[in-house]
């Protein structure tokens, strides 16, 4: 054509093509961070501590749906993780099958970079499976057409699976203490024995639970322990980055792109809180035993509630910010040190803040806050640099102290290695609440250590599920702090939520409606 | 078009040398035939009454005549589609010069522009519509999109949003396609690369406008020929002119329309303890409290104290002329429209959009050769809020009415409600974001006449433009508590396009043998298009000036250099080949072949062609009888296939990796990602099938003329994403040519003029219709675009494009045995007030299998209505526009009272809720959200949420006075109208509370993202004045 000389072969200058993309070794790294980054996100660690008892979300309309028992197979929550978890999957998948056209990274990377991405994708698989049971599952690079017949695995044979490419890439790991620091966060040989012995513990395999751990405990796959302080793990940015507990931890830079601010709507409004989107209920604030040890139920226990936030777990105070807290804000920019007014009316300063009102978006709906995972480091609007822990050592303990238990072998010795040592790092000193009590109530004490050490880390649900409690504790209003100002009603606690549970169809998930019209091969889990 | 005057006499023709037809020749009779204007009038028809003997004129009017000496005593007879025929006894003359009269408001004798020439309305048999410049230049409006609404029968246009500036969204004739559905514009012959670019031009230097709507007319542009073409004409000088200085501007206000009103406070409390008591649960408000309210009155938190009546000014002043050889026309355009929205950000000039326009047109004729040069320079200014217009809106109305912007001391607050910002310290200090775009258009071309019947043109133009953004946030603190724009983000971004297209075609025209008329076009085409930009992002920066500082980081995620590249060429052959026998009977043959770098090798070359035919009925010796009630009336058929390649992006074959910043970290260090685009190596473009049969028609001397058009359009091969892959694929699939939409529908149009006495009036009327089916989707499934608690978007095969899906409501349950007989959807509990819905499969049981197909969101029945009406220098124009169907879905606070709790007020058009003494009425119940009444009624997705969006307003009234001329032209003005003008003036619907033009789809009713939350910008009407002044 006379006047066209343009030719009509344009590519993009700014992008690679499969022809020249795996063969460079950086882009292989770039894609390895890539399914990194597609493993996990702040939402999915926070929010769904909203479908717990643990805590209540006023104003995420999936989580209201979802703990009160209305959500159903188009609801979004259900449709989004599962796209989410999946797409990591087809990352990951994409990933192996491409990755060995490199030629130049040696044979050790190759199968250390394999095994971090099997590795995500087994996270994946477990999420999944998790949350809705028997999922498809999903290793090779499918095809669209593919995608349309995958049919659900059961969930035990996912289990299996995961379990086996555990034991598969160990190998090809290194352990945290072979870890240059520059590559704090990868992922370790204690990792993936952490995700097995989570998976195990979910199938109640006490005994292969207790092997696994105990290759944890042992210091052979890597030299863990429990850092010293226990809210400097989620709030001081040095222990947070660097300490023996972490085994894998969500990561993120300070001062960059890659931070998290969902504490944004967890602080109180007077110390720079936006929204509170997600809020500590009084049931979990009623599990943090006495300083002596006692439950508060427990006569004798000295709880009164008049005052009930004095001569308790030191992990309340690390955890959860009550009324009348003394806010230390450790040099943060986000707000001052000061104390924070709950109750109606006892603010000084008004109109209080902080103060519970029905009517209010920006209070606490249950005259609770959240202290945990305050980074005093955080740029405006709480933009963290902090990480999130998926695996800490403290629970490979309380999986320890639970398969123990279970076989029946709970004894001083587990006690003071486990729960022991977990309540004298809280800052227990007290020896009725340190020293082992006896096998009376000794599930009942590993759950409430369980949930109050672990709070807001995203393991509550789970929990309920697997020790089947949801229907009881998931059934029924779910209170905050005594300021509803009617005693007439559950005693003057506030009634936050109305939750039901269908024990015959809430144990697990919907599988999203959009994807049973898709794939015919799929099914529905019962009564949706 | 600015081709159109260099190419014109379209009908450049006939022959030089005539011959008899007699051998019996004894006389010749010569003469020239001339048009009102004295101009000569090629192609006339001559012939000797009574006789076969006849010829035609040729290029210059010019005519030569052998008869036989028995019929010097005839009458020769001078014909021409569109003129009054004339006789004229030869009396024995040997030289007869005539001057042929237009037949009155004949419309098959306008000049139409069509892409890469001009034709006569007569000759066209493709399905076109004009828009002129009266219809254009006298509203004032800033967007010529807006100008055209209505104006056109199946041109619909519509709002997103009514911001300054905004873009809109256009179909012709509907939707065929799930892809783009963008028309290409054309803009004096050159292929813009964005159909808002009509935006960019002063409205007041457009001549005309054609719309072309079926395959035979719109097979010239073949790949992007397939969703309409539009063509805009510029205006330009005209020889033999004496120079005119013209001025016209206008000033005015406009008063944005505040549709909803909220409860007082008091009343607010009420029914918020009404809520709550329905959801079991302690009331929010103690009786004292309400008093208390009442007491207080209401605050200044609403939309209303966020907005002014701010102006909107328009001043055009252009020069045009021209002398025997060259021809001029040069103009300056001005348009200020200020946002409703109060305030700066806290610098500079208030919000709203500017706009500069200067245009150059010149023509000159040398020889044989004639040259024109079009140049444009526009500026545009766009000064918008750093928050968006939705937050402002929904947190105006989202915040009950004893609450106030600011205090005593002009302190900005929050409350409970709104407890983080304020959006009126937002709009004070918040900060902007200022776009400024530069572009230049240019077109340089030229014909060479090779002989009177070839001619062969050259064009080189296209558009360089430079677009900007300067967005700042800067901080806002508020008492008690609360900061906006802590993060004191800037960016800067910058993007650059050149986009050039180059033309090469010659045009022949000739008749032969008198009846047997034969015109072609043939030509190639090339275009190119390039657009690169960088942007850098920054955050805490300096809060005065936002330049880095102390702490001040560089956001790399969305920072880029001047990297990214969009590239796309597009080869091309055309040609249209045209032939008429007795200027009675046409044919037709258009096409284009096009290879686009879009697709890849072997999928990226495509023919389109286009058979078209006429019959002009009215000229056939049987309708002799009638003709003087029937002037006109002409038959058109066509059929082609015309495509789109728009959906596609510009490099969608080919898989991609992308790299990014900060994607994890790892040490506390970040680490960099990298991402995949999959490809489609098989993608290539829609095509679409379209039939279209069409009629004019002019009655009573053509003061009542009209048209009819039928068409049946097949669109297959639609790209888009496939949607029959589940999620657990794990990624985007990549577009393919997969679905498959029918789109059919009628164009109906009117015009009545009457002159009585002095009074001369004029009636305009057009209404169209289009109905879409999916033919097929991704292997005939259907797919959820929306999927909400509110109600969803479904595309399945057989039903239009995207509806509304969910339940039909059935009333309330009125009393204690309803709620125990009638069922509810599993998992609800409901009570009296309840709504209840319809168990259409009759299993006792409301689930998903009672879900159906609730409405249509798109516009169906547009119509507009032109009344004109002069008398004595006075002169008005009044012009009504509508939709006749629509069907809106509208959610949020505006909808559902306490909406989420996010919401946490009640409006007026809110207040027709069941309670027991209300049992017909339009809402449920109150009940606060996670009440089992409150998921009964709102969670679960039915046509509660459905408005009749139908409408029927008064767009523009314009009322003028022209001073008489004999009065002006003693100081020297030809011409001096002033006038008052009206715009949006009044509006009839059912919708009261929003404004039913505004739709939150864009042009392919696509969904995935919409809800609309009724926070629109609000409807401007426009109250101002003009002044017209030609020198």
């Amino acid at each position: 054509m006379a006047l066209g000389c343009k030719k009509l072969d344009i590519a993009p200058n700014d992008q690679y093509s499969s022809l020249n993309f795996w063969t460079t070794s950086a882009n292989v790294y770039n894609a390895l961070n890539n399914n990194y980054s597609l493993m996990y996100n702040s939402n999915l660690y926070f929010n769904l501590e909203g479908t717990s008892d643990n805590a209540y979300s006023a104003n995420n309309s999936d989580l209201l749906l979802i703990a009160s028992g209305t959500a159903n197979s188009q609801t979004a929550e259900f449709q989004n993780d599962w796209a989410s978890y999946y797409s990591a999957i087809k990352s990951c998948n994409e990933f192996l099958a491409f990755v060995d056209q490199n030629k130049t990274l040696d044979a050790a990377t190759l199968a250390r970079v394999k095994a971090e991405v099997r590795f995500i994708r087994a996270f994946e698989d477990f999420n999944l499976t998790k949350w809705y049971g028997d999922v498809p599952l999903i290793n090779d690079n499918i095809t669209e057409d593919q995608a349309k017949t995958e049919t659900r695995t059961p969930q035990a044979q996912v289990y299996t699976f995961i379990v086996s490419e555990m034991d598969a890439i160990a190998s090809a790991l290194p352990t945290k203490d072979q870890l240059a620091s520059t590559e704090n966060g990868r992922i370790t040989k204690g990792a993936a024995l952490a995700l097995k012995a989570r998976v195990l513990l979910y199938q109640n395999k006490w005994a292969d639970v207790v092997t696994t751990c105990e290759a944890l405990m042992g210091g052979t796959n890597g030299s863990y322990s429990l850092a010293p302080n226990y809210e400097n793990l989620f709030n001081d940015p040095a222990t947070n980055k660097t300490n023996n507990e972490s085994i894998l931890s969500l990561q993120y830079v300070p001062a960059t792109t890659r931070t998290w601010s969902n504490y944004w709507d967890f602080a109180p409004r007077s110390v720079g809180g936006r929204v509170s989107a997600l809020a500590p209920t009084q049931e979990l604030v009623n599990d943090y035993i006495m300083l002596n040890g006692d439950s508060i139920t427990q006569s004798g226990s000295g709880y009164t509630e008049a005052n009930p936030y004095v001569n308790r777990d030191p992990r309340l105070t690390a955890t959860v910010v009550y009324d009348g807290y003394q806010w230390n804000n450790e040099g943060s920019t986000n707000g001052p040190s000061k104390t924070i007014y709950i109750k109606p009316g006892s603010d000084p300063t008004q109109p209080g803040l902080d103060e519970y009102s029905r009517n209010s978006e920006s209070s606490s709906p249950t005259g609770y806050y959240w202290r945990k995972y305050f980074d005093p480091s955080a740029l405006a609007n709480y933009q963290s640099g902090n990480n999130l822990h998926l695996f800490r050592y403290a629970e490979i303990l309380l999986d320890y102290a639970e398969a123990k238990n279970a076989l029946g072998q709970m004894d001083a010795t587990v006690w003071s290695q486990t729960i022991g040592a977990l309540r004298t790092r809280a800052g227990f000193t007290d020896p009725n609440a340190l020293n082992y009590p006896g096998n009376t109530d000794m599930t009942v004490i590993i759950r409430r250590e369980r949930r109050v050490e672990l709070a807001l880390e995203g393991l509550r649900t789970d929990d309920l599920r697997r020790w089947k409690l949801a229907n009881t504790v998931l059934n029924g209003y779910v209170h905050g702090a005594q300021f509803s100002g009617d005693p007439s009603t559950d005693n003057g606690y506030i009634r936050a939520q109305k939750r039901t549970f269908n024990p015959n169809r809430d144990y697990l998930w919907a599988i999203p409606l959009s994807e049973l019209n898709l794939d015919k091969a799929l099914t529905q889990n019962p009564n949706y | 078009m600015l081709l159109a005057s260099w190419f014109a006499p379209a009908y450049a023709a006939g022959n030089t040398k005539e011959k008899t037809l007699f051998t019996q020749a004894n006389i010749s009779i010569s003469g020239q035939v001339t048009d009102e204007r004295g101009q000569p009038m090629p192609g006339v028809s001559i012939k000797v009454i009574g006789t076969n003997i006849g010829t035609v004129a040729d290029a210059n009017g010019k005519y030569t005549l052998s008869l036989p000496d028995n019929q010097v005593s005839g009458k020769l007879q001078f014909s021409f589609i569109g003129y009054l025929k004339q006789e004229v006894s030869i009396e024995g003359k040997l030289v007869i010069n005539v001057t042929l009269q237009p037949e009155p408001n004949n419309v098959l004798n306008e000049v139409i522009v069509v892409g890469y020439g001009t034709q006569k309305k007569a000759t066209i048999n493709g399905s076109l519509n004009t828009v002129g410049s009266k219809d254009i230049g006298d509203k004032p409006v800033l967007n010529a999109y807006q100008a055209l609404q209505g104006e056109s029968p199946n041109l619909i246009i519509q709002q997103s949003t009514l911001d300054p500036g905004a873009n809109v969204n256009i179909n012709i004739r509907g939707i065929a396609t799930t892809g783009n559905n963008n028309p290409l514009l054309v803009v004096d012959g050159i292929v813009s690369q964005n159909v808002n670019d009509l935006n960019l031009l002063n409205p007041s230097d457009i001549a005309n406008v054609t719309v072309l709507k079926d395959a035979g007319s719109a097979a010239i542009y073949g790949s992007r020929g397939a969703n309409g073409v539009i063509l805009v004409t510029t205006k330009s000088g005209k020889f033999n002119q004496k120079a005119t200085l013209n001025y016209n501007g206008s000033y005015g206000w406009q008063v944005p329309d505040v549709l909803v009103h909220k409860v007082s406070a008091a009343d607010n409390a009420y029914y918020r303890n009404e809520a709550l008591e329905n959801s079991g649960l302690p009331p929010a408000y103690t009786p004292e409290q309400i008093q208390q309210l009442q007491a207080q009155g209401n605050g200044t938190w609403d939309i209303q104290h966020l907005i002014y009546d701010a102006p909107l000014q328009t001043q055009n002043v252009s020069i045009s002329g021209g002398g025997e050889s060259n021809s001029y026309f040069i103009s300056g355009g001005y348009q200020n429209q200020m946002s409703n929205f109060i305030g700066n950000g806290g610098q500079g000039s208030d919000f709203g959009y500017q706009k500069y326009n200067f245009r150059l047109n010149q023509t000159s004729v040398i020889g044989k050769f004639k040259f024109n040069g079009i140049l444009e320079y526009t500026k545009t200014r766009n000064k918008t809020n750093s928050v968006g217009d939705n937050n402002i809106i929904a947190d105006a109305n989202r915040v009950p009415a004893n609450y106030s912007w600011t205090d005593a001391q002009g302190n900005f607050l929050t409350n409970p409600v709104a407890s983080q910002y304020n959006e009126y310290g937002v709009l004070k200090q918040g900060g902007w974001n200022q776009a400024d775009n530069d572009r230049i258009f240019g077109n340089l071309n030229g014909t060479l006449t090779i002989t009177n019947n070839l001619k062969l043109t050259g064009v080189f133009g296209g558009t360089i433009q430079n677009n900007g953004n300067f967005f700042r946030r800067t901080q806002v603190n508020y008492l008690p508590a609360g900061v906006y724009g802590n993060d004191l983000t800037t960016f800067d971004n910058n993007a650059k396009s050149n986009a050039f297209n180059t033309q090469l075609y010659a045009s022949y025209d000739k008749t032969f043998h008198q009846d047997h008329h034969f015109s072609a076009t043939l030509g190639v085409s090339s275009e190119n298009y390039y657009e690169r930009g960088f942007q850098l992002q920054k955050t805490l920066t300096d809060p005065t000036f936002g330049t880095s500082t102390t702490g001040t980081l560089i956001d790399a995620t969305n920072s880029y250099n001047s990297l990214a590249v969009d590239q796309n060429s597009l080869l091309s052959a055309f040609g249209r080949i045209n032939y008429d026998y007795k200027s009675k009977y046409f044919l037709d043959f258009v096409f284009r072949d096009d290879s686009s770098s879009k697709f890849a090798k072997g999928h990226r070359n495509g023919f389109f062609p286009s058979v078209n035919t006429g019959w002009l009925i009215s000229e056939e010796p049987f309708m002799d009888n009638i003709r003087k009630t029937m002037n006109n009336l002409k038959l058109r058929v066509t059929y082609g296939i015309v495509g789109n390649n728009q959906t596609a992006g510009d490099y969608s074959y080919q898989t991609t990796y992308f790299n990014y910043p900060a994607a994890y970290g790892f040490g506390n260090v970040l680490q960099g990602g990298a991402g995949t685009n999959l490809s489609n190596e098989l993608l290539t473009w829609e095509r679409a099938a379209t039939f279209n049969v069409g009629a004019d028609f002019g009655f009573f001397n053509n003061k009542l003329t009209g048209s009819i058009d039928y068409f049946n359009k097949v669109t297959s091969d639609i790209e888009q994403t496939p949607l029959d892959v589940p999620a657990l694929f794990g990624a985007a699939p990549p577009v393919a040519n997969v679905a498959k939409v029918r789109d059919q529908g009628w164009e109906f149009q009117l015009t009545y003029t009457l002159k009585t006495g002095k009074v001369t009036q004029s009636f305009s009327a057009n209404i169209a219709n289009t109905k879409n089916t999916l033919l097929k989707l991704t292997g005939n499934t259907q797919q959820f675009t929306y999927q909400q608690d509110v109600w969803q978007l479904i595309r399945a095969v057989g039903h239009p494009i995207t509806e509304y899906y969910g339940y039909e409501t059935n009333g309330f349950y009125q009393n204690q045995s309803d709620v125990s007989s009638y069922p509810h959807p599993a998992g609800t509990t409901v009570g009296v007030g309840d709504l209840k819905f319809k168990d259409l499969n009759g299993d006792g049981k409301i689930d998903s299998k009672d879900q159906t197909f609730i409405g249509d969101p798109f516009p169906h029945y547009t119509f507009g209505f032109t009344y004109r009406i002069a008398y004595a220098g006075f002169d008005l124009t009044a012009f009504i526009q509508g939709v006749g169907q629509r069907t809106e879905f509208l959610r949020g606070e505006l909808v559902e009272p306490f909406h989420y709790d996010y919401g946490q007020t009640l409006y007026d058009h809110q207040l027709d809720f069941w309670t027991p003494e209300n049992t017909d009425a339009r809402f449920p119940r109150l009940a606060t959200i996670g009440s089992p009444s409150n998921t009964n009624n709102w969670r679960t997705g039915s046509n509660l949420y459905a408005f009749n969006a139908a409408y029927i307003r008064l767009k523009n009234l314009n009322i003028g006075y022209t001073l008489p001329p004999t009065l002006t032209q003693k100081i020297g003005i030809q011409k001096l109208r002033v006038s008052v003008i009206g715009q949006n003036i009044l509006t009839l619907s059912k919708l009261n509370f929003m404004d039913p033009e505004t739709t939150e789809f864009d042009n392919n009713v696509g969904g995935s993202n919409a809800s609309n939350s009724a926070r629109a910008y609000l409807l401007p009407k426009f109250y101002g004045m003009g002044l017209d002044v030609t020198f």
